[in-house]
């Protein structure tokens, strides 16, 4: 792709934001608020940006926020990633989908809010999987989770960080295609979705990417006795799969990262979306961007619907 | 030759039950002697609470036709609240497979408590006549087979060999 596209807002933006964020970040390393920084750095290759845990406030002048900030940095805050916290607190980069993932995180007993110091980033939307990192944010590169965001601007947060610009409307790409898909009849589905799993390879990188996927040993790496077979054959695919969405049925934050890690572009986060949408219609719940009390699965009211159960 | 014998399709069904209730519901109709399909091979565990979704999908994965998960009434589990917690989670496991594209109707919850000898007769029979109008479940054999050296043993150039032997 060598031609323009038209930029969504204007490029400056990300600057702001960079610059109000090497002063917070450097103050709080300063002052000795906090022992390091999770946030990201310019990766190797122009444009892009990887993620980076800092601790002096010259290397917070390092720091940067782009569009190629797509990484949930709450992955590293999970229990099982314990020990980059042990040396105090720690100050992390979230955008407001990264926000629902910490505080979904906080509510699952992984970390306490008064372990982290939370730099909210106002954010316009981060570039697709396959997007052209060199090219400005446009309506054709942005991630699919964007088009539909509602927490551009992170709350219940200790800082917020740059502004957010006026942004022309996005088309729900993804909601359209959940609604063409709930359309299908069953077979249809059955045949679209096994499609998808079958070139599915295994490596589980939606795993790896999923900050609520912080078991230390997963149900579905243990073969005595196997719960899902291990090797990339449709049959255990499918199988994982339906598990993974499962298992992440009313905690997933909807920050889309496995879609995006996934090497074979399988849609997952129409699988999370789905299940967000059922257990709000069910149990009118949603994940937000403070922690809760209980999820909509570890909890219950006597009076739930029981018209499938005869 | 001797004519071609119709077999009806009788369909497998794996019925997952509490302890305390349907299994109790289930020997009272034995005990009851109550006649009902004996198609359903009931496999029993503690609690509603204790089933794993991925037990259904297993069950489907390894030739089940129907799967039955069944338990004690709202209020009358023995661990005070696991009905409560499977109900919610059953409730969420029908929409994503319906979404993935399971036929539901192979997928069937009950309350049957130690006293409804004839509930869970009712429920079984009813079950395993649905399935019968059905063909059995191919989805996940399917899958089962695929990409697997073992399974691919009837090809259709393979039958053709067969046919082409004087």
């Amino acid at each position: 792709m060598n031609q323009t596209m038209t930029p969504l807002v204007d490029p400056r933006i990300w600057d702001e934001t960079t610059a109000a964020l090497r002063a917070a970040a450097a103050k709080l390393l300063t002052d000795g608020t906090v022992a390091a920084v999770v946030g990201y750095v310019a990766g190797r290759r122009s444009g892009s940006a990887m993620p980076a845990i800092v601790s002096t406030a010259a290397e917070a002048e390092t720091l940067i926020f782009s569009p190629s900030c797509t990484n949930n940095l709450s992955l590293y805050l999970t229990r099982s990633k314990k020990s980059i916290g042990a040396r105090g607190k720690l100050a992390v980069m979230v955008k407001g989908c990264d926000l629902r993932a910490l505080a979904g995180l906080i509510s699952e007993n992984q970390l306490q809010r008064d372990q982290v110091v939370i730099l909210g980033l106002a954010c316009p939307g981060v570039y697709a999987a396959a997007a052209d990192r060199r090219q400005p944010l446009s309506a054709e590169n942005i991630a699919g989770k964007c088009r539909e965001c509602s927490v551009r601007t992170p709350e219940n947060v200790d800082q917020l960080l740059g502004r957010l610009p006026e942004l022309p409307p996005l088309e729900d790409s993804e909601a359209a295609e959940l609604a063409r898909l709930e359309a299908l009849t069953p077979p249809e589905r059955w045949g679209f979705w096994n499609g998808h799993f079958s070139r599915c390879i295994r490596c589980l990188a939606c795993r790896q990417v999923c900050p609520f996927c912080f078991c230390e040993q997963c149900l579905c790496d243990r073969n005595r006795p196997q719960g899902v077979e291990g090797s990339p054959r449709p049959a255990g695919n499918t199988a994982w799969h339906i598990v993974r969405a499962m298992h992440l049925a009313g905690r997933c934050a909807g920050c889309a990262e496995c879609e995006s890690a996934c090497p074979m572009e399988i849609p997952l986060n129409l699988l999370n979306r789905k299940m967000a949408q059922e257990l709000k219609e069910l149990y009118g719940y949603e994940s937000g961007t403070e922690a809760q009390e209980k999820g909509p699965l570890t909890s219950y009211d006597e009076k739930d619907d029981q018209s499938f159960i005869k | 030759m001797h004519p071609t014998k119709q077999h009806q399709f009788e369909p497998k069904i794996v019925a997952f039950v509490c302890t305390w209730c349907t299994y109790a519901g289930a020997d009272l109709a034995g005990t009851s002697r109550l006649q009902y399909p004996s198609n359903v091979r009931v496999v029993k565990f503690p609690c509603t609470g204790r089933i794993d979704p991925l037990f259904i999908l297993r069950a489907f994965q390894k030739g089940a036709d129907g799967v039955l998960v069944s338990g004690c009434h709202p209020g009358d589990c023995h661990y005070m609240a696991g009905n409560f917690h499977a109900r919610r989670r059953f409730a969420a496991f029908r929409h994503l497979l319906d979404f993935v594209g399971v036929d539901l109707k192979r997928l069937l919850f009950s309350w049957v408590s130690a006293a409804e000898g004839g509930k869970w007769v009712e429920v079984v029979t009813e079950f395993t006549e649905s399935l019968k109008t059905m063909e059995p479940m191919k989805e996940f054999r399917a899958l089962e087979g695929q990409e697997h050296w073992s399974s691919l043993i009837d090809t259709p150039e393979l039958q053709e060999s067969y046919d082409a032997i004087p």
